[in-house]
């Protein structure tokens, strides 16, 4: 007599699988940087917010980011099954049909977008809208899947956030946004490549043309560092146009050298060739997560100085 | 006893029964839907509220909203031009406005 296969639990979809659907660990990021974009155009711009529509932009951005997180797990639902890291999301896992993940997507959309008008400007709301579309069409549906290049311009969408929350408080776009947006931009691919260096495996049976995949882990790794190479100095322009203090200069100098350091060390390493040591994997994985934290704190850097007054500027800019 | 067959036999099936569990987070997720739509409707109605009190709803002021707060009157003068001062955009002493005609 031979054992029968263990057939998985039935699982019913829970409050949790429609919050898992939004990508939350993603909404924090996005929110945090929308926050630092409104604060910082309500300080410099010396244009004050009435708090509680600066509270529900923030939420509106954070509704636009879960809906496009629940458009992207709808139409990623088959190459999430295959890979093992994506395997328990809501959608493969059986919790969530797929067609209630878009409907979501989209009613969430419209939601946000109307909540981001009422309680700031048409062009704040139409920014969220953009960026649901940048996410949600042009990453999601068709850059992934067809070029190398995908999470390089698909970047663009994660980087709207502070653009956002600066247009809710002023309604226009100047220069200090769109440094804003450039830093998250350039951000985006040393950050996502560590991780894809260690999940190469993963995306390549699944057929998503990742860096790693198409050009290999060294070209991935010199890539990485390339845009480290244009972010580090990227992330101080602030500080020449006055929107950063000192608090900021020295954040993301410091910072800005240890991502440096993370980078060149990752490039003289194997980390994601076959034979790479654990060690190299660790360090990958390390890059990784003080990318996040590097984001984190740079930004943070930028709202404690313009929320409570701390802002010194560095002289002679 | 008879040997009739049973009529419909076969022809009808039983409307599907959900399991207790499913029944229980089918409930659980309405009560999060209904809180959801009630929250939506909470917020619709602040921003509602907080646009209406900073607008000048005065007559002849249009319907003006900022949300900083700012409430320039729509009809307030035009600013003057660089380098001209108030005294040089005041109308001449002594112009009365144009009689309209009836």
């Amino acid at each position: 007599m031979t054992d029968a296969p263990a057939t998985p639990a039935k699982r019913y979809a829970t409050a949790s699988d429609y919050v898992n659907l939004m990508k939350p660990r993603i909404m924090m990021l996005v929110v945090f940087t929308a926050a630092a974009g409104l604060i910082a155009a309500a300080s410099v711009t010396q244009t004050p917010i009435n708090p509680l529509m600066g509270a529900i932009a923030l939420l509106a951005v954070a509704l636009g980011s879960g809906a496009a997180g629940a458009i992207n797990m709808w139409f990623d639902s088959d190459i999430d099954a295959i890979m093992t890291r994506t395997s328990t999301r809501p959608i493969p896992s059986g919790a969530v049909p797929r067609e209630e993940a878009l409907a979501m997507g989209l009613i969430m959309s419209g939601v946000s977008v109307m909540l981001m008008w009422l309680a700031s400007n048409w062009l704040a709301a139409a920014l969220l809208a953009f960026s649901i579309f940048y996410y949600g069409v042009i990453y999601t549906m068709w850059l992934k899947r067809s070029t190398p290049q995908n999470i390089v311009i698909g970047g663009g969408a994660g980087a709207f956030p502070p653009v956002i929350g600066w247009a809710a408080v002023t309604g226009n776009t100047p220069l200090d946004a769109w440094i804003l947006f450039a830093i998250i931009f350039f951000w985006t691919p040393p950050h996502f490549w560590a991780l894809s260096l260690l999940a190469h495996g993963e995306y390549e049976k699944a057929g998503v043309p990742m860096l790693p995949v198409t050009h290999g882990a060294r070209a991935t790794r010199l890539q990485m560092l390339l845009y480290t190479i244009v972010l580090v100095p990227l992330a101080l322009t602030p500080v020449l146009t006055g929107l950063g203090g000192w608090i900021y200069a020295v954040t993301a100098g410091v910072l800005g050298a240890v991502f440096m350091t993370y980078a060149v060390r990752v490039f003289l390493s194997k980390a994601g060739d076959a034979d790479c040591t654990a060690a190299e994997k660790k360090l990958a994985r390390s890059m990784f997560l003080f990318s996040i934290l590097y984001l984190f704190i740079v930004f943070a850097a930028l709202i404690i100085e313009h929320a409570t007054g701390l802002y010194f500027a560095v002289k002679g800019f | 006893m008879t040997d009739e067959k049973e009529p419909y036999a076969g022809e009808f099936m039983d409307a599907p029964r959900m399991a207790p569990e499913a029944i229980a987070a089918r409930k659980k997720r309405n009560v999060w839907l209904g809180l959801a739509l009630f929250g939506f409707v909470v917020l619709v109605a602040i921003t509602t509220i907080i646009r209406l009190s900073n607008t000048d709803l005065s007559e002849g002021a249009g319907f003006y909203y900022s949300n900083s707060g700012d409430r320039t009157p729509v009809d307030a003068a035009p600013a003057l031009p660089p380098g001209m001062t108030e005294e040089q955009a005041a109308p001449p002493a002594g112009l009365e406005p144009s009689e309209v005609p009836e």
